[in-house]
């Protein structure tokens, strides 16, 4: 006996292991798999016959949006990558995964789809690609840790010059897309010349090491990096931090340095112990300027914070 | 070889600029950044030269493509195409990624993917309106080979011709250049003539 066809299919769209949705030219959900169901938490009774953008109302005018007019109305299927659209609908493993809006990963097609007779619908898939985000990711962090043997500065093991200056731009690219604020800190051993002249290169090299383990340890937040920038030079890369916050840290730093009460014959200052002086310079929410221009702010605020005694902080806004 | 006059050249240039100009405008919406797009020049030539001119250089170089086929007005098969290290560079940049990898991995490739599919899309979709006809297209599919590999990949004739645009792609201070091909035989090659001749015609006010 035949089996018949269209009960067997509607069957076997609602099985398959990839969320499917199909819209009509108007853009109402004509089917709805189990997949969507089980993972939207939304029956196929609830939103069948619905406005697609009333169903999922966070896709309209975004990248989804624009491939359903694409399949629709130029007969061009679409692909979303999940590296450049993370997580477009809100799907879910589980009422847990809700709760903290942890969003399966997905791939998104949308896919025009012709009938005989009337006008065309679309057929979106969302496949779930955790598993290779996951795997991804793991990649990267290997090839990071890697990266970090190259990454390290020789002699006091915190991030090189080369280090900084690739997460600087890393930091400063994402703090121009999602119109944050930026700081940076440039701090400077005060007279290490003559530190180094009075005590010796051996030292000034235990000198350096001791004062780059005690201020980097100061730094808690993951995207938070200290780098040696040069000689007796270090830099501090703040995302997400504004000028208070900024100033802050700095003063914290300026007296963590001070704790260390490394003796320091030479220097102006009345303790005679290691000191640092430290410029500040910060970047706006929403006013991003050039990297160079950021970094000549916080050298500025740094000459002004030498010219002001010494083991203090200076600030200035870049322009 | 086809020979376009002038005029045809212009026509085709300005409507794959207005093309690529919304590939940038998606892409911006995307990465929320400035993307800018042009083609500074189109030219058809035999698809072995097509490959040679890709290919520049003693050894061949790695070319990465994404390619769709598309049918209806004129029958042809797109692909964009970048030397490898500029679409990694491509991606990088739309990505935002601090750590690079030697090769684009899985997720990229699917990145890369769908980066031509919104240029390819939009380039074909443009010529689909100017030419007021339907065109329907598959899904895009991402080659990494030599010129010659992924040119023949989507299976066409040694005697196919195409139309190469020269693309300038703008991010974040970087520009990258690719091209798109247009791989198409005699009779798809005279039916895009024909369309253009017609669009020109009807810009003229002669239709």
């Amino acid at each position: 006996m035949d089996t018949p066809r269209l009960p067997l299919l509607e069957s076997v769209f609602c099985a398959v292991n990839v969320g499917a949705v199909v819209l009509d030219n108007e853009r109402r959900v004509v089917l709805w798999n189990s997949w969507m169901a089980r993972h939207s938490r939304l029956a196929a009774a609830q939103v069948l016959g619905q406005d697609f953008f009333t169903v999922c109302p966070g896709l309209r005018g975004g990248r989804v949006a624009m491939a359903i007019q694409h399949a629709l109305y130029y007969n061009f299927p679409s692909l979303l990558s999940q590296t450049l659209n993370k997580a477009p609908f809100a799907l879910y493993l589980s009422e847990a995964a809700a709760a903290r809006d942890d969003r399966i990963q997905q791939a998104v097609e949308v896919t025009p789809i012709s009938l005989d007779g009337l006008p065309r619908h679309c057929l979106i898939q969302v496949n779930d690609v955790s598993i290779a985000v996951a795997r991804e990711r793991l990649l990267r962090e290997q090839a990071m840790v890697l990266r970090s043997q190259t990454f390290a500065d020789g002699l006091t093991g915190i991030a090189n010059r080369r280090h900084f200056d690739v997460a600087m731009e890393k930091e400063h690219r994402r703090a121009k897309r999602t119109g944050t604020t930026l700081s940076l800190l440039m701090i400077d051993i005060d007279h290490f010349k003559a530190y180094n002249d009075h005590y010796g290169h051996q030292k000034g090299d235990q000198c350096l090491i001791q004062v780059a383990a005690a201020l980097s340890g100061m730094l808690k937040r993951p995207g938070d990096l200290m780098a040696r920038y040069g000689g007796e030079e270090f830099a501090v890369i703040l995302p997400d931090t504004d000028v208070e916050q900024a100033s802050a840290m700095a003063e914290a730093i300026r007296a963590r340095a001070q704790e260390l009460a490394l003796p320091h014959e030479r220097t102006t200052d009345a303790t005679r112990q290691v000191t640092v002086s430290i410029g500040i310079a910060t970047q706006k929410a929403g006013a991003p300027v050039e990297i160079e221009a950021l970094i000549g702010s916080a050298d500025r605020a740094l000459y002004q914070a030498k010219r002001n005694g010494r083991n203090c902080v200076a600030a200035l806004q870049p322009n | 070889m086809l020979n376009l006059t002038e005029l045809e050249n212009d026509a085709l240039i300005e409507i794959f600029n207005i093309g690529v100009g919304q590939a940038a405008a998606s892409m911006s919406a995307i990465v929320n950044e400035a993307v800018r797009m042009s083609v500074p020049s189109v030219s058809f030539i035999p698809r072995a030269e097509a490959a040679r001119l890709l290919g520049h250089g003693e050894a061949p170089e790695r070319i990465c493509g994404v390619s769709q086929h598309f049918r209806g007005a004129f029958e042809t098969d797109a692909i964009l195409m970048f030397p490898e290290d500029k679409s990694l560079e491509i991606v990088r940049l739309m990505v935002g990624e601090a750590v690079p990898l030697k090769e684009l991995t899985d997720m990229e490739q699917e990145a890369m993917c769908e980066i031509g599919n919104i240029m390819l899309n939009s380039c074909v979709g443009t010529l689909a309106n100017i030419f007021q006809r339907e065109l329907e297209g598959s899904l895009p599919q991402y080659h990494v080979g030599t010129s010659d590999h992924i040119l023949t990949a989507t299976g066409s004739l040694a005697d196919s011709v195409v139309l190469m645009l020269h693309i300038d792609f703008l991010l974040e201070k970087h520009q990258i250049h690719g091209y798109v091909a247009f791989v198409l035989d005699i009779s798809a090659l005279h039916d895009l003539k024909e369309q253009i001749n017609l669009y020109i015609a009807r810009a003229m006010g002669q239709a």
